[in-house]
Parts: C-alpha cells; structure tokens; sequence
C-alpha cells in the first residue's frame, strides 16, 4: 500500500546506522559544516606526479575547502603545492592548467617567484618599499605536500593535520604492490561537472548492489558464479576508508571487452582492486587500468567529478593504446557503465534535491560484509558522522531538543 | 572500378551519417559505412597535455556495441549533429577522400524540449571511393568539448 506524507517520512525501524537523513545530502548549511570540519583538514589527492615530470612543470587544483592550489615540481625536482594567488594584490599567480615555468611570474605587477615559493623579484622594489618590505617578506603560502602511494600528489590546508599515513592507515595496502611495482603516467584526464551530491556519486563507488544497474556488470560477473563474485568482502579500515576483495571478471562473456589480454605487474589476470578513501577518492585497479576518481564538491547539489586513468611510463605506444581502449569499453564519458553510474547518481540528486519531500535513505542491507552488503557506506557515514559532530541519520537532533527545552 | 565523385556527394554522405545517427538509425547509418570501418573520439586535455582517445572500435565491435545499446540504462534525450564540410582532399590514387568538418551537437530535453550545446570538435573522416558510392571508412572524432556531463552511450 502507498504512504501518506506522515509515513512517507517516518524513519525507519533499523538501527541509526543503516539509514540516513536526505538533508545530508542537500542542505546548504550542512554541506558548509562539511567544508568546515572536513575539507579543509583532509588530504586531497591533486594530481599525479607524471603531470608535472620536468622541473618547472606545475599544475593547478581546485582544491575542496575553497583554495586555489599551484602545484610546482623545483629545481630541486620537489614537488610544492602553494596557494595560487599572488602575495601583492591577490591576482591569480597561475591561469593555465598546466605548464612550465622558470618562475611563475604574476601578470599584473611582475612580481615573480621561483619553484620554492620565494619571491625572487619585485620590479623597482626598493624604489616603492624602500626599506619597508623586501622580497623575503612575501613568500608563497606553502601548501602540505606529500607525494605517496603510487607517485600522486596529496595536499592538505590544514598544517596542523595528521599526516597522510596516518590519515589512510592501512586501507591502500593491499593494493600498494601494483601501485608501486613501476612509475605510473597519467593516461586521461577527465572532468565532469554532475548536479548532484558528492557523497552520492561516492556511493556508487562503495556500494555494489548497484551492478543491477550494470547489463555489463551482471553478464561479466554476477551471473557468473564461477568467477567469486558472491565472495568478496569489504573490509572497513579506521578513517571511514574501505576495500573490495579481489576476484576475476570474466571479460569474455562480453565480446568486445578488448580485455583479458594486457595486465597489470602483480594483478593476477582479469583480477580487479578496489580501495574508496575518506572523504571522496577512489582507486580502481582493472586488468589493465588504474582507475582514480576524485570529487570536487562545489555546492551541496554540484560536484566536479574527476577521472584518471593511468598505465605505466614504461608503456609503448601499442600497449598504451591497449590500456586506453580497455578502459574505454566500460569506462570513460562513452564507456558501459560510467554513463550509467553518473546517471543514477545524477538522478538522485535530482529527486533528493534540498526542500524536496525526500524519504530516509536505506543503506540496510547485511550479507555478511559480503560484495551486496551495504556496510561500505555505513562505514562511511559513520566516519562522517564522527567528523561532523552529527548523526547521519538525524543531523539536527541537537537543534531539535534545545528547541524543545526553549 | 574508380569512382568519380564532386564534392557534393561527400558532404552528403558527411551530412546523412548524422542524420542516421540522430535518428538512431544504427543499421542505416552502417550501410553508409565501408566493412573496414573504424570509429573513434579523441580530445586533448591541456591539464595533462595529451591526446585522449575515449573511444577505439572497429565495425565488429561497432556493431556489437550497438546490439547491446538497448540492454543498457542510457540517456535517451535526442542529439543533434550539426556538421559543415570545411575541406575536401582527393587521394585518386588510393580512391579515398579526407573529409573535415565542424560538428555542434546539440541535446533536446525530452521532458520540456530545451536545447543545451552537447559538444563542438571536428569529424576527420576517410571516404572509401572503391564501391558505387562513397563509403565512411574510417571516423576519428576530435572534441574540443571534454566536460560532457554524465555522458552518453552514442557514437557523436
Ligand atoms: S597582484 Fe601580482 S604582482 Fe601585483
Ligand atoms: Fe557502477
């Protein structure tokens, strides 16, 4: 029997964990406690060292909590992140997305400032400032920088914050031996800006119930019980962090999949990794692929979805063109199923749009950590949950009882 | 057997492959096409500064692909292809042709008919001139456009 409105919105008799409030996923004020509380004090996966290979090379980033980042590989071939704005009169230091530079050099006034972040020239400086300011007073605005875990550049605002190991933990381990077998080189770089909200398109990447939405998904895996689909299990690592265990697609029951033949050093043939980190990176290792997808949130309803993929620097032409086109099949603006993915969870935001008459979500489903078990985004929102001081699934509680006591 | 062509009859064909492909005529649109067909997309991105190529089929899987279209959960807002033949290259004596063209595809809202610009590029195509009548042998696609929202499953 349908609902009324009162039923519509009744929560749901489940234990808090394993439903959510949509306001998490809409409300403006709460989207603002994540950039407060989260953003700005996580590591961010930036670019990937290959990028910027020659001294000189930088790159910029939109970075989550509201910076604009200019990453530069020195003299010295230290990759730095540093704001990217100029220290004179806050112009844009760096306009392109890429390039190279002896110093960057600000447009406006000529100020310029080498790979460290040292102002390394002020045009007529002692004729304006005299004696007042000199070149050693402003600096850049250094960014933490770390360059880990497969040769991607990792930056956090926060300086006070823990450090990326610690804030990852264990969670990349068992994907660590094909990440650093060899230098990787970013392939593609893709961006997309999605109506939506960032940690629904997460989801997508920490939930697997979805390979119904998949045709792809359930000829090559799902129906296959062969290939230890039904086996694999989550496991949750400390910091919301959390991975998929491996198993073997059976690619051949999908004709033109192209893979099967090409691998990855340490994967097994026609294996498949999965990590999701806290708060929006995943990395997805396929045959012959690595997958990396990063968000930008931008707004509660607006995110810009990133996508790379990488092969190795040792690659030929032959073997790269081989990787691209493996990855092109499933993945990619045409690929099977990233349009299909990007289309559920557009439709979310859609349909869960703030002040819509959105119902709890339910993420109920227990099947022993199992691959259809919906603990990945338990887990993840109760990592959310610690961070923002607020429970998931009744995010105003706190309000609502002071309201109450008044 | 040489075929003579003029230029009009290869726009035509640049012209009618987007018609067959706006009305997803899939069938009609690879009878304009050479057995040999190859199709790809590619775009630069500055950001990484490289060529891209998000698409690499040959007919077979083509045609596999477009077999499976309706199995798959896909946008189904209509495009539209807007091409203009800008430069005509004769190669007598492989009996080829190389097309270029502007493309704009456009995507119409079902649901309330707005237009929105999908995406700009060019189409680089080779024309086989072997058979009675032109032939797409091969299409490489060349976006400028790179953000393209959620996507699609269609050949631009
Ligand atoms: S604002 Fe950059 S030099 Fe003046
Ligand atoms: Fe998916």
């Amino acid at each position: 029997m349908s609902r009324n409105s009162m039923q519509w919105r009744q929560r749901p008799k489940l234990p808090p964990t394993h439903f959510a409030d949509p306001s998490i996923y809409s409300d403006p004020d709460l989207f603002e406690e994540e950039k407060e509380k989260i953003f700005k004090h996580a590591w961010w996966l930036a670019v990937h060292e290959s990028e910027l290979p020659a001294p000189g090379d930088f790159r910029t980033y939109r970075h989550p909590g509201d910076a604009q980042l200019v990453i530069v590989r020195g003299e010295d071939m230290k990759v730095r992140a540093f704001l990217n704005i100029c220290p004179h009169r806050g112009n844009l230091l760096v306009y392109a997305p890429s390039g190279n530079a002896k110093n960057l050099v600000c447009i406006f006034h000529q100020w310029a400032f080498n790979g460290k972040g040292d102002c390394v020239d002020i045009p007529r400086e002692k004729a304006g400032y005299q004696e007042r300011i000199c070149r050693n007073d402003v600096a850049l605005r250094e960014v933490r920088t770390a360059v880990s875990y497969g040769g991607f550049v990792w930056v956090n605002l926060d300086d006070n914050a823990p450090s990326l190991e610690s804030e990852i933990g264990s969670a990349l381990d068992y994907m660590l031996p094909e990440l650093e077998a060899e230098p990787m080189q970013t392939l593609w770089y893709y961006q997309a800006r999605l109506k939506t909200n960032f940690k629904l398109i997460h989801d997508t990447n920490s939930e697997f119930y979805h390979d119904y939405l998949h045709i792809y998904n359930r000829i090559t895996g799902m129906l296959k019980p062969d290939t230890g689909y039904f086996q694999r299990k989550y496991t949750a690592f400390p910091g919301g962090h959390a991975s998929v265990g491996s198993m073997n697609v059976s690619y051949e029951s999908y004709k033109s999949s192209g893979r099967g033949q090409l691998g990855w050093p340490h994967l097994a043939p026609n294996g498949w990794k999965l990590v999701d980190l806290f708060p929006c990176i995943t990395f997805n290792l396929r045959t012959s692929v690595l997958r990396i997808d990063s968000y930008i949130p931008v707004a509660p309803d607006d995110v810009i979805y990133e996508f790379r993929l990488l092969g190795l620097k040792s690659d030929s032409p032959e073997i790269r063109r081989q990787r691209e086109k493996d990855s092109a099949v499933i993945w990619g603006p045409f690929g099977r199923n990233l349009h299909e993915d990007l289309l559920a969870s557009s439709g979310q935001g859609m349909a869960m749009a703030n002040g819509s008459e959105a119902m709890y979500v339910l993420q109920a489903r227990e099947e022993d950590l199992t691959i259809h078990d919906e603990v990945g985004m338990r887990h993840y929102l109760a990592e959310w949950s610690r961070r923002i001081g607020r429970s998931s699934s009744d995010p105003y509680a706190s309000e609502r009882l002071a309201a109450r006591a008044a | 057997m040489t075929h003579t062509v003029d230029r009009s009859e290869l726009e035509e064909l640049v012209y009618e492959t987007c018609a067959r492909l706006d009305e997803k005529d899939f069938k009609g649109f690879l009878g304009l096409c050479d057995p040999a067909f190859a199709y790809k997309v590619s775009a630069y991105a500055p950001e990484v500064q490289r060529e891209m190529t998000w698409l690499d089929r040959d007919r077979a899987e083509i045609e596999e692909f477009f077999g499976m279209l309706p199995k798959h959960n896909t946008d189904r807002n209509p495009l539209s292809r807007h091409a203009q033949v800008t430069k005509v290259r004769l190669d007598a004596a492989r009996q080829r042709a190389e097309v270029t063209s502007t493309v704009q595809i456009f995507r119409t809202q079902l649901d309330g008919g707005a237009t929105e610009l999908f995406a700009v590029g060019r189409y680089l195509d080779t024309i086989s001139l072997q058979a009675d009548a032109p032939r797409l042998l091969a299409r490489h696609v060349k976006l400028d456009t790179r953000d393209l929202g959620w996507g699609t499953h269609l050949p631009l």
